[in-house]
């Protein structure tokens, strides 16, 4: 799905991240591991194409993503980012699930079919006409899921998603998450829980210092 | 003591028998004020987003700028709209002076740095994840633009009611490119300097009182919306 090559993204002098060669498999999922400023944000904002390296060459679903002669907008909406607080909208529940399917022009039943499936999924059926901003943080993260699994992203990269949130709420995405490589979407998710590769059943890539250091493969 | 209990009670019977003079003079600046407001508004929100969202060079130096033109005294902004005006001016063959026009064109200069700044801050204070969440999902640039807006609504609000503000309180314009004609450019501040130098008290304590429940009431708006 990606292939990165030489990937440095630098703050002034910082070198946050410094990628030789990462590939990322269609339909897998990996989970991204390392110490608090290992790159693991950085890393995903790149994959999401959000933020630019600030040299190097990314290649998505074969074709290289040319930045200054084709639009990110068209990747983008290929791949969505779920944050480890996440930001819902103004508005209601409905809202925020709807907002991404609007801007893809899609509406009326298809629309309404998509935002009670992707509710079910993460249990929150009855949640539409509820206040987004009156929702607990677990509520609140499962929105956020629903928000993205609406969409039905080819890539869903997760930062964090776990962290901060109940038990019980952590076993439904869990569940959630795991389910969705057998659905075709390729999940990349960091994480600081060793536990989490081989609970979700993925691959692990190791970050230390901005460097890839480490791929298990299954 | 007596003089100020008995020019209130005069003003609010001015206020109550509608006086030709004050509907006038309360017409004319709400008229101007709102057309000044709509112009800096137009103006002024983009460039506070504009400001706020792009990083330039010198962009330091444009909010300096822009925060003192906000303190920039009325009657300056009178008197170089008036230099442009004047007859002799470069736009004297409009034969703006003197309108309301003019006054509008002056409130303009005076609201868009406030509207700018109100702007400005409000995208500067919004949460830093709107734009990125919106682009994630799926929305353009300006799509995401427009989202900021839309959760930033009541600052952008609060930016064009301060405007209104600046406008309809000020003088040193509306008196200097106005002209205070009566029934004119007569507004309700021009109105209340003119009448209380001539010693008309309660005629300027009437148009005063009128001016409080403008702000009292643009401000009551503003909390309705932002409860909602």
């Amino acid at each position: 799905m990606y292939r990165l090559q030489s990937i440095r993204k630098c703050y002034g002098s910082n070198v946050a991240l410094d990628i030789e060669e990462l590939t990322i498999a269609e339909g897998r999922l990996y989970t991204l591991t390392g110490a608090n400023g290992a790159g693991k944000s950085t890393l995903l904002s790149i994959l999401a194409f959000l933020a630019p390296p600030t040299s190097g060459e990314i290649f998505y679903a074969g074709k290289r993503v040319d930045r200054d002669h084709g639009s990110v907008e068209e990747y983008r909406r290929k791949v969505t980012l779920l944050h480890q607080s996440p930001y819902l909208f103004g508005g209601s529940v409905d809202d925020n699930v709807a907002f991404g399917l609007k801007v893809r022009g899609i509406r009326g039943e298809e629309q309404r079919r998509r935002i009670d499936e992707a509710l079910d999924v993460v249990g929150l059926r009855g949640f539409r006409d509820r206040k987004a901003r009156e929702l607990s943080g677990g509520e609140a993260q499962r929105v956020a899921m629903a928000r993205a699994l609406a969409l039905k992203p080819e890539v869903l990269l997760l930062d964090e998603p776990l962290a901060n949130i109940d038990r019980e709420t952590t076993g439904l995405l869990e569940a959630v998450i795991a389910s969705l490589p057998a659905q075709g979407t390729t999940v990349v998710m960091t994480t600081h829980d060793p536990d989490h590769p081989g609970r979700l059943n993925g691959e692990s890539i190791f970050l230390e210092g901005g460097r890839h250091v480490l791929q298990s493969l299954r | 003591m007596d003089f100020l209990v008995s020019s209130f009670a005069s003003a609010l019977r001015l206020i109550g028998s509608f006086s030709p003079d004050v509907v006038d003079a309360v017409g004319t600046s709400l008229s101007v004020s709102a057309g000044a407001t709509v112009f800096a508004a137009l103006f002024g929100i983009p460039l506070g987003l504009l400001v706020g969202l792009s990083d330039f060079p010198l962009k330091r130096m444009v909010v300096t700028l822009l925060n003192t033109l906000m303190a920039v005294p009325t009657v300056v902004v009178g008197l170089l709209v008036y230099g442009f005006l004047s007859r002799q001016g470069p736009l004297g063959v409009l034969g703006l002076l003197f309108t309301p026009t003019a006054i509008v064109i002056g409130g303009v200069l005076l609201a868009a740095p406030i509207v700018a700044n109100y702007a400005l801050a409000s995208v500067r204070g919004a949460d830093p994840r709107i734009v990125p969440t919106a682009l994630t999902l799926g929305a353009g640039r300006f799509q995401a633009v427009g989202t900021l807006v839309g959760e930033i609504r009541f600052g952008i609000l609060a930016a064009v009611i301060a405007g209104f503000g600046r406008v309809v309180s000020e003088v040193g314009v509306a008196m200097m490119l106005g002209g205070n004609i009566r029934g004119y450019t007569r507004t309700m501040t021009t109105a209340i300097a003119l009448e209380t130098s001539k010693g008309e008290f309660a005629f300027g304590m009437a148009l005063g009182i009128v001016l409080m429940m403008v702000a009292l009431i643009v401000n009551l708006f503003l909390n309705l919306l932002q409860q909602r």
